[in-house]
């Protein structure tokens, strides 16, 4: 095969060189994938209310007096309670996720959490991401279902972590998710140089390389996707009318991106996102009430614009976070690391209600609310009646599945 | 992925063999394809090193050399170049950095009473305190990279690193020094007795706060620690059963730390001194005890063994190799120097087997950009371009440590390596010190001293046709021909696209 190098601008030395038949073109071919089991067009948008969210200040238990007892200066006024029943209610920043939850859209899960509560943020973490209490894996949950559905690598965008760095939740063995922190983010920085890059990169792994090695077409298919998938997305999402007014936050961004994405139809099954840092030792109530309402803003704008593209049922919105917190305040007017807490499905597809069980506030575990619904029930539900795989085999054992999906 | 023996594939055929490889599933870990041939392959090799072979032998027992290192190494034989590697500077001989100095010794170090003084006023809120040893901890990650770039003994910090990944433990802001000083066992022990460490590690401060060793006491033992050890660090699982698991971790009650030092101490009145069953041996067993028996068992020389090839020579090494590389250990009492003096100077190390057959580090990437190229020193740029590869020194992801291999490459850490290149090829460091700045204003010369340099030949015929192509300007219209003015951008972007290469991310 006879490859053409030419010109495509050159400013300070470095040229831009790409190939007429690079792979660019191919990748064009396979975008969007036919989509995978479970519905070609759901997603699930996973988020991380990173740094342990006090439970019991987000569903707050206002029908419980030992609550105003042991929380003097932290309690939220029984008056700014988003009321949901007698019981229970949201905090006062919720408004919009009140909304959602009055359109029965959103089910909330009350103690959440797993046997044998880890206390550090790291390794709790990890444990959610992993789904793995009991034993250390180098995947998660959601790199399973990867593995395991879409071993066939050929869409890039199967699932996008919006942050930083690949959150463990979707590390697999076998597929390549791409960590994209915004669109102005996930570049190659070699900007004028890139293309010549994969010229490059192509003609010597096209050629009879003076080594073998186990890990070359590792090397290779994984250099090709960065390439590809950078230069990809922003054009395949560029058609996408925003249809709401995000609020100027972290998540507010994170979510519109989330939201093009799907109305991109790129064959998107998960999106990650990450809010916080909800790690309140010290003068919790105007930390926490911020990033709840920050929180609960987003995911109103979110749904407006999903909503304003027929999307919002092709949309499973899932939190989760590391732990909740200590059910007494300590003295700095914060709380200290603590277990179960409450978590948040939202979507058209969602039944909304309560499910699990109302916090026991007196049968404590070291003062720390104890789990009554194992997270690994959560995801079990949400990986069979959401993106239609069997769960036992991704989460290493069966759990209870929960009827919060309609 | 075929197993040993059955591939009957042509070693020496590698040009086919790279036709014929596909995208294969193999999970984390690839073995590479062709036969072992035992009855040599821990013998010596023989025969001066080359270019290709001394820079193998840098990038696997160190972190790359630079062109100058990688030129005197080999002009040496395997055995003398081994022998050079296997000298290392003691230990006192080191300074931790200046940052670390500034958060304050821990009590018991500090000698001088008006500094005891100071630190009671300085370091008033644990904030301060806990921000104070966070900038400690970046800098000693960056006084670590630099001595991974400038150390004469650069296996020394290699396998300083190994066991920073194998014995896991992670910084915590408010103890620095715990952090330092678990770093300065590790490279006190980076050529001495495995089994000797592995007592040590045990009772080392940052691993009796990591693996909870500090919280467990006679009357409610913790078992983390008793469970890892056996589990990540010396046998495997399926090795020992839950019973031993508890009866180690009573071994082990007593060990604490006190924070206000940052020193461990034994107390015995926390101290199970009751007899244990372990292992199937029975008696009034402490810690010490517990070791001696783990490492009596023949599966910890086999795990040491395995890692260490895994290290070393090539991933999912064959049984019968991990066996005789786990005899030569009991052999030699686990002392590292002469397993690490055979494994780096025999046949199998120096074979095409193992030639290439590594992904790199983002360490491994990193440190050896900056070695490649002649740079001096490491700037904090590397510190951010390490955290997005995947790659935080003293924040292992958890207790197992970095899963690497092919969990190295993703999109994202691609992405990164690749922007981290294009970083450094645009700093002003470069022009300070790199090599680049001196090769023949000739596109072909040039080209040739590039690819030499950079990939040592392992650069396909067609790439170095291109590399000349880009540096003369010839076929690419808007590029104006290689000139003294165009010369400096020019070879910074050839030297990018040489490391752009599918061989610069293997090991």
């Amino acid at each position: 095969m006879k490859r053409r190098s030419f010109l495509l601008g050159s400013t300070s030395g470095l040229a831009v060189v790409a190939n007429a038949d690079h792979v660019f073109a191919r990748a064009l071919a396979q975008t969007p994938l036919p989509g995978l089991p479970g519905g070609a067009d759901r997603c699930l948008v996973l988020i991380n209310l990173a740094g342990g969210n006090d439970g019991l200040n987000c569903v707050v238990p206002h029908g419980n007096d030992r609550y105003y007892q042991l929380r003097p200066a932290l309690a939220i006024d029984r008056n700014d309670v988003l009321a949901i029943d007698a019981n229970v209610g949201l905090n006062p920043g919720m408004q919009s996720v009140k909304a959602l939850y009055d359109k029965g859209m959103v089910g909330i899960v009350q103690g959440v959490g797993y046997p044998d509560p880890d206390h550090s943020h790291f390794r709790s973490t990890e444990i959610w991401q992993t789904a793995a209490p009991d034993r250390y894996e180098h995947t998660g949950w959601l790199g399973r279902y990867f593995d395991q559905a879409a071993p066939g690598r050929e869409n890039l965008f199967k699932g996008v972590a919006v942050s930083k760095v690949l959150p463990e939740v979707l590390v697999s063995d076998r597929t390549d998710i791409p960590a994209v922190p915004g669109l102005g983010e996930y570049v190659m920085m070699a900007d004028r140089n890139v293309a010549a890059r994969g010229a490059f990169s192509r003609e010597a792994t096209d050629s009879h390389l003076p080594f073998a090695s186990p890990y070359l077409a590792h090397v290779m298919e994984i250099e090709a996707n960065a390439q590809r998938s950078s230069e990809e997305l922003p054009r395949l999402v560029a058609g996408y009318k925003t249809q709401a007014s995000y609020p100027a936050t972290g998540l507010g961004r994170s979510l519109a991106l989330a939201a093009q994405i799907v109305g991109s139809n790129l064959g998107t099954k998960v999106i990650y996102v990450e809010h916080g840092s909800f790690d309140t030792h010290v003068s919790q109530k105007m930390t926490q009430n911020t990033l709840l309402m920050q929180f609960s803003n987003a995911i109103g704008a979110f749904y407006d614009d999903l909503g304003a593209h027929g999307n919002e049922r092709r949309v499973l919105t899932l939190t989760f976070s590391e732990f909740g917190r200590r059910i007494e305040e300590n003295g700095s007017h914060g709380t200290d690391h603590g277990e179960a807490s409450p978590l948040f499905l939202i979507g058209g597809g969602v039944k909304g209600g309560l499910y699990g069980t109302l916090p026991d506030l007196s049968a404590t575990n070291m003062g720390n609310v104890r789990y009554t619904t194992d997270f690994r029930s959560v995801y079990a539900t949400v990986l069979e009646r959401w993106l239609g795989r069997s769960s036992a085999a991704l989460l290493r054992g069966s759990f209870t599945q929960l009827p919060v999906l309609s | 992925m075929c197993a040993e023996g059955d591939c009957g594939g042509n070693a020496e055929n590698y040009a086919a063999m790279t036709a014929q490889q596909t995208p294969v599933d193999v999970g984390g870990i690839a073995r590479p394809a062709g036969r072992l041939d035992l009855s040599t392959a821990l013998q010596p090799h023989v025969g001066r090193l080359g270019e290709r072979s001394a820079a193998h032998l840098l990038r696997r027992a160190g972190f790359g050399g630079t062109p100058d290192q990688v030129r005197r190494y080999a002009a040496m034989t395997a055995r003398d170049a081994v022998a050079s590697l296997l000298t290392v500077p003691p230990v006192s001989s080191f300074t931790p950095p200046q940052e670390l100095e500034d958060v304050g010794r821990p009590v018991s170090m500090a000698t001088d009473p008006l500094q005891r003084s100071m630190l009671g006023q300085e370091m008033t809120t644990r904030r301060e305190k806990a921000r104070a040893g966070k900038d400690a901890i970046l800098a000693l990650q960056l006084w670590w990279l630099n001595r991974m770039l400038t150390t004469p003994a650069p296996l020394q910090e290699k396998m300083t690193l190994y066991f920073h990944g194998h014995f896991t433990s992670r910084a915590t802001p408010m103890y620095p020094w715990i952090t330092y000083n678990q770093n300065a066992l590790f490279r006190r022990y980076a050529l001495g007795n495995l089994r000797d460490l592995t007592l040590e590690v045990s009772k080392d401060a940052a691993m009796l706060l990591y693996l909870n060793g500090a919280q467990n006491v006679a009357a409610h033992p913790n078992e983390n620690y008793a469970r890892e050890l056996m589990e990540l660090f010396t046998l495997g699982v399926d090795n020992y059963s839950e019973e031993d698991v508890r009866e180690s971790a009573r071994a082990w009650t007593g060990w604490r730390v006190d924070r206000r030092t940052d020193t461990v101490t034994f107390d015995a009145a926390q101290h199970d001194s009751g007899v244990k069953t372990f292992l199937g041996r029975t008696g009034n067993f402490t810690g010490d005890d517990i070791i001696g028996i783990i490492f009596a068992q023949p599966q910890c020389a086999k795990c040491f063994a395995a890692s260490l090839l895994n290290l070393f020579v090539y991933n999912d090494p064959e049984p019968r190799l991990v066996d005789d590389v786990a005899t030569l250990l009991r052999q030699h009492e686990f002392e590292l120097t002469p397993i690490l003096g055979t494994i780096l100077a025999s046949n199998l190390f120096y074979s095409p087997r193992a030639y290439r057959a590594l992904v790199k580090s983002p360490v491994e990437f990193v440190v050896g950009t900056y070695a490649a190229l002649g740079v001096q020193a490491i700037d904090p740029l590397a510190l951010t371009a390490l955290t997005q590869m995947g790659q935080r020194l003293f924040f292992p992801p958890n207790v197992a440590g970095w899963p690497g291999a092919k969990n190295w490459l993703t999109s994202g850490t691609m992405i990164a390596r690749q922007n981290f290149l294009t970083r450094l090829l645009n700093s002003q460091t470069l022009a300070d010190s790199s090599w680049l700045q001196g090769l023949p204003v000739a596109s072909s010369a040039a080209a040739r001293g590039l690819e030499q340099t950079i990939l040592q030949g392992d650069a396909a015929p067609e790439a170095l046709f291109e590399l000349e192509g880009y540096l003369s300007g010839t076929g690419t219209a808007a590029l104006a021909p290689l000139s003294v003015e165009n010369y400096d951008q020019r070879v910074r972007g050839a030297a990018y696209l040489a490391m752009s290469t599918p061989a610069y991310q293997l090991n």
